[in-house]
């Protein structure tokens, strides 16, 4: 979606200033505890919203859709989050009240509003976050299916494709039921020979038992369910579930079908039984309610669908066994075996590319006539380019600001000519040293700069924004209904004048400079590069780009080189944005109130040791809510009321 | 505690409806399949399909100036592809969306989700799926099991995310079809995929395809088999927490759906009913053939709109028109082969799908913050109106196929329509949307009805109303039904 190209909200502009100039000041008046926050919010914020808001987003009126009764009674609940900050931007920005009210908060009282939102997270109680059991998603599916059964991952294919990640829908549709009988279906044609043909290499894999030799086919038959349950289902299984897996032998046969046959529906059996296509807890009786540690092995396959998108290898399996995963040497140790081992590719493929935003790519639109060049191969060497520099940060356990200024990075000829001026020999995608630092690492990326960009030009307002949220973890919510857009001004007068110059004029109303200043000189900063990534010197209108530019706090630069620095410098909020969208990720759900305190820890530690990529990752994978899960609603949190 | 059972009571049909409707519909409920004793004749049953398109319309070239000016040649440009079917197409402005309060934002979240449950979400669990059942759902629920098919979801555009609006989980940004208040429905995006589900386990469809994969070969052996694994399913159900057990749930109710679709291929595979001929009477019109494109959607992003073929010399790019007609097509076979009576396509998610045969590239949602721009209005409107056509060729088609007395279109309610009136303010007062289709003689049609009072789930509840469906309480917001919309 792209934003109009002239605004973003005014409240929001001030958010931006004040995180950009004041990113490394510590508020004086931000809540640090519970009891401080719960306190301010009695005596103060309550008195304030009464006083300056109620008459328009009280009990009785919600002026511009935009009330906070809802929000007042359950004031630390994460649903409010977002309602929370645009009232503190407002009032921080001497937006609300209206300046035609009487009734004026002080500039103290403004600051203590705003300063109670910046620690509104302390509110909250400690909390792993509720856990539902979940589906493995399609990539996961086809994954483990390809471990069990050696079978091309592509089997899963059917499936409807679906988001990863905090967005993970987790529910089950009877289409998708069906689709997996399907995909059963077919792995299982691939596993089983036809009848009269000599076994299959997996099939005699699976077959651990025979009868014969005093073994009867149906304890064979049991030793081979077993054997394969365990694995499929990840852990342990019951007594109850091995004889649900019997009789489906009993019924082959019952039907007169051979031992091999009635194998078949055993496996059939794991293939749709529900723990198999969830990950489910070990057997015995859950609590009803509380929180409760992970199992060993509901870890171990977290672990493992977090790092690999796949079941775990025989490795985690024994450790779980042994009950020593929990143990948090063992369990770095295991994170960082995993992310050194090459399935660790599909923590990019999951979490990177939606991070970057580069999963859009292939699908994106591009004007054919202006850039013939974006075909799906070049797409393809674009994405790998930001691939192979995620895999060599993460394991070459490099620091995270090498994703700002890697003074390296990964192409093949059609990347080295098009966007590096480099002729490069030998097959596929090859490591090459930069020497020109205009380039490296992901914000004059070519992949994410066509990323950004629309279908015919570039727009380094959305450049702005994506390195606003997606490196420096700021939220710039989408521009206003009613706003013009470039293309509204008077052509006659803008038709010779730059993109830049065209942009700037919106800078002349001080209501949007406000927050522009923050914005457009990022994007103008990246001007130098064209709406697919390749440099120039001029820009579609003939004029010469100019990229330098001013960011508050008097920080200059004049080219793509100097604004990545300025961007590499604020290493702890890149640092805590990526902590937070891989705790995320690897939760499958959105982060709520305790995380934020749990992301503040888990930075705390990693810039002690280099802000390091795998000690980032272990970091995620040994924090409380990795390892925990509440089972019901956790009281107080505003759920109780239904 | 919310308890939601939506199986509906055939005995508590119409209760609090209005007593008065009851008597009349009730003989638009002949689905079985052979008559009731005493009946004339047989009577072919009512088909509900709906068809979405995100942000709303340019207003003015959408509804026509008065009641009048419906009937003449002078259609606004937006609904002129309509001018065959007028006669069948009922219009009706005045139906507000649901008010978003507590929500402050999160427009395109909202219009989709809310639009065919014409429920808010739930704003204290925004972050995970707690809605209400969505229309096309609580018709599956009540005709779904006479059919192969409960309901068909179709979707030209993936239902992958874009943006997390108001904090609400994405999903609500992709999906308008929900099983169960926390049970999003996934829609099918690629037509050869939907030609194999629509004739799974038949030996000819109307075109053959010759790598259908096969559900069952030994139906009999598979439905007992999934008997012994839903057995289990259970056990594993007693042991685990409250919000696990709704994951069961699901889980159980895709089992059982999936049990009733192999009862349907063991009982065609019992009587040689290979391309479900027995539904039809002679005299209906052959089944459709349906031209099946092979290949996918364009990328795997949340925008990806358009369709590659792949064929012998390569891949080409199909135009849009063309992706939307297949599913279409889809649609008209399902309903005229009977193989479900309830069907919703998606025809884009808010995510932004693109037209590049309209000589742009622009992303729909790209161009709809038009302000004043002229040429951001034109384009969508033209936008507007390329979809407005896939929907007029659906229902034209149907109108050409023979079915009892009548044709196809009139044994249907077919509803086309947006989630926001205009995308520019995003309001949501007066929802843009068309029916088209008698219903088998229940709706009123070749009017506009210029001024009426009502909201989401009032039009939502008088269309289940008039396919029949008994509903024992109100859809969503819906308070009443609008008798005016219907005949007698």
């Amino acid at each position: 979606m792209s934003l109009p190209v002239m605004v973003l909200r005014v409240v929001v502009g001030v958010v931006l200033t004040g995180a950009v100039l004041h990113a490394s000041e510590t508020a004086a008046g931000v809540p640090t505890t519970r009891e401080q926050a719960q306190e301010v919010f009695t005596k103060q914020v309550k008195p304030f919203l009464e006083t300056y808001c109620s008459n328009c987003h009280g009990e009785k009126k919600s002026k511009g859709e935009f009330t906070y009764r809802y929000a007042i009674k359950y004031a630390g609940s994460p649903a409010f989050r977002q309602l929370w900050n645009h009232a503190a931007a407002s009032v921080k920005a001497a937006d609300m009240p209206p300046e035609k009210e009487d009734k004026q908060p002080t500039a103290a009282e403004r600051k203590m509003f705003s300063d109670w939102i910046a620690g509104m997270k302390h509110l909250s109680p400690k909390d792993p976050g509720q856990f539902v059991i979940r589906r493995l998603s399609k990539i996961e599916y086809g994954n483990t299916l390809r471990d069990l059964f050696g079978v091309d991952p592509r089997a899963a294919a059917i499936l409807p494709d679906e988001v990863f990640g905090a967005g993970y829908s987790n529910s089950l549709s009877p289409l998708l039921m069906e689709q997996y009988l399907l995909v059963a279906n077919s792995v299982l044609d691939q596993v089983f020979a036809k009848a009269g043909q000599p076994p299959t290499a997996v099939e005699q894999r699976i077959i651990t038992a025979r009868p014969g030799n005093g073994v009867d086919e149906r304890a064979a038959a049991q030793r081979i369910a077993n054997d394969l349950a365990r694995r499929a289902f990840r852990r342990p299984v019951s007594t109850a579930e091995l004889d649900v897996l019997l009789s489906a032998f009993d019924l082959g046969k019952k039907h007169g079908r051979d031992f091999r046959e009635s194998v078949r529906l055993v496996v059939k059996a794991v293939l749709v039984s529900p723990q198999f296509i969830f990950i489910t807890p070990v057997s015995g009786d859950e609590p009803k309610s509380g929180v409760v540690a992970l199992d060993d092995h509901q870890l171990a396959s977290r672990l493992s669908y977090f790092l690999w998108a796949t079941m775990p290898d025989a490795e985690l399996m024994a450790l779980a066994d042994q009950g020593r995963l929990r143990d948090p040497t063992v369990l770095a140790a295991q994170t960082r075996r995993l992310l050194s081992d090459t399935r660790s590719r599909a923590l990019f493929d999951g979490f990177g590319a939606q991070w970057l935003g580069i999963d859009k790519l292939a699908g994106k639109t591009f004007d054919p006539e202006k850039f013939p060049e974006m075909t799906p191969a070049l797409r393809q060497s674009m994405y790998d380019e930001a691939r192979l520099l995620f895999d060599s940060i993460v394991r070459e356990d490099r620091s995270v600001r090498t994703f700002v200024e890697a003074d390296y990075t990964f192409a093949d000829a059609k990347l080295g000519a098009l966007f590096y001026g480099m002729k490069i020999d030998g097959e596929g995608m090859q490591r090459v040293k930069l020497t020109n630092a205009n380039r490296g690492g992901i914000l004059t990326m070519p992949g994410v700069l066509a990323t950004t960009s629309f279908p015919n030009r570039t727009s380094p307002v959305n450049r702005g924004v994506w390195v606003l949220e997606h490196v420096l973890g700021e939220h710039v919510p989408p521009a206003p209904a009613n706003v013009p857009a470039l293309e509204k001004q008077d052509q006659s007068k803008v038709a010779t004048l730059t993109l830049r110059q065209r942009t700037e004029l919106h800078r002349t109303d001080p209501v949007c400079n406000n927050c522009h200043k923050i914005l457009d000189p990022i994007g103008f900063g990246l001007e130098n590069f064209d709406a697919i990534g390749r440099w120039r010197e001029r820009d579609e209108s003939g004029g010469a780009v100019d990229a330098s530019g001013e960011l508050p706090g008097k920080q200059r630069f004049s080219t793509p080189q100097e604004l990545k620095k300025i961007i590499a410098a604020r290493l702890d909020d890149l640092c805590h944005n990526l902590t937070g969208r891989m705790l995320a990720y690897a939760l499958c759900r959105q982060l709520e109130g305790y995380d934020e305190i749990v992301v503040d820890g888990l930075v705390t530690n990693i810039a002690k040791d280099g802000h390091r990529m795998q000690n980032l990752v272990v970091a995620v994978v040994t924090s409380y809510p990795f390892m925990h899960r509440r089972i019901g609603d956790l009281p107080g949190a505003g759920n109780e009321k239904k | 505690m919310k308890k939601n059972n939506w199986l509906i009571d055939r005995r508590t049909c119409l209760k609090g409806l209005g007593a008065a409707l009851a008597l009349p519909l009730l003989e638009s409920m002949g689905w079985a399949e052979t008559p009731a004793k005493g009946a004339t004749a047989w009577k072919p049953p009512v088909r509900l399909g709906f068809m979405y398109m995100p942000h709303g319309v340019i207003m003015d070239r959408f509804w026509p100036k008065d009641a009048e000016s419906f009937r003449s040649a002078a259609l606004p440009p937006i609904i002129a592809s309509l001018a065959p079917v007028l006669d069948r197409c009922l219009m009706v402005k005045g139906i507000n969306g649901v008010p978003i309060a507590p929500f402050n934002g999160g427009p395109h979240a909202l219009e989709l989700s809310t639009w065919l449950t014409a429920t808010l979400p739930d704003a204290d669990r925004r972050a995970s799926i707690h809605i209400g059942i969505s229309a096309d759902q609580i018709a599956a629920n009540y005709v779904g099991g006479m059919t192969a098919l409960p309901s068909l979801e179709l979707a030209t555009m993936p239902q992958t995310h874009k943006e997390n609006q108001e904090g609400l989980n994405e999903n609500y940004y992709s999906h308008c079809s929900y099983r169960s208040p926390t049970q999003p429905v996934p829609a099918e995006v690629n037509p050869g995929a939907v030609f194999r589900r629509l004739f799974q386990g038949r030996d000819q469809g109307p075109a053959k395809n010759s790598d259908a994969q096969t559900l069952s070969t030994d139906a009999a052996l598979d439905r007992s088999l999934l008997d012994l694994v839903l057995g289990g399913a259970k056990d594993l159900r007693g042991r685990l927490g409250r919000a696990d057990q709704q994951k069961i749930d699901e889980y159980l109710d895709g089992v059982r759906a999936l049990e009733r679709r192999i009862a349907s291929i063991e009982r065609r595979q019992r009587d040689g009913d290979q391309a479900g001929d027995a539904r039809r009477r002679d005299g209906d019109s052959p089944l459709i053939e349906v031209a099946i494109p092979d290949g996918d959607v364009k990328g795997r992003s949340p925008e990806a709109s358009q369709f590659v073929r792949r064929s012998g010399d390569g891949e080409t790019e199909i135009k849009r028109s063309e992706y939307m007609q297949v599913m279409c097509d889809l649609t008209v076979l399902a309903f005229q082969a009977d193989i479900t009576r309830v069907s919703t396509y998606i025809g884009s998610t808010p995510n932004g799908a693109s037209y590049p045969e309209l000589g742009f590239s622009d992303q729909h949602h790209s161009q709809t913050h038009y302000g004043t721009d002229q040429v951001k209005i034109d384009k969508v409107a033209k936008i507007n109106t390329l979809n407005v056509e896939q929907f007029a060729y659906m229902v034209s088609k149907m109108a050409n196929l023979k079915e009892g007395t009548g044709t196809l279109l009139d044994n249907s309610i077919m509803m086309w329509g947006s989630g926001l009136e205009n995308g520019d303010k995003h309001e949501r007062k007066n929802l843009p949307f068309v029916i088209a289709g008698k219903g088998g003689g229940t709706l009123n049609t070749g009017r506009f009805i210029t001024d009426t009072t009502g909201n989401q789930g009032d039009l939502l509840g008088t269309l289940l109303t008039a396919a029949g469906i008994p509903l024992d309480r109100p859809i969503g917001i819906g308070t009443k039904v609008l008798t005016g919309m219907l005949n007698g």
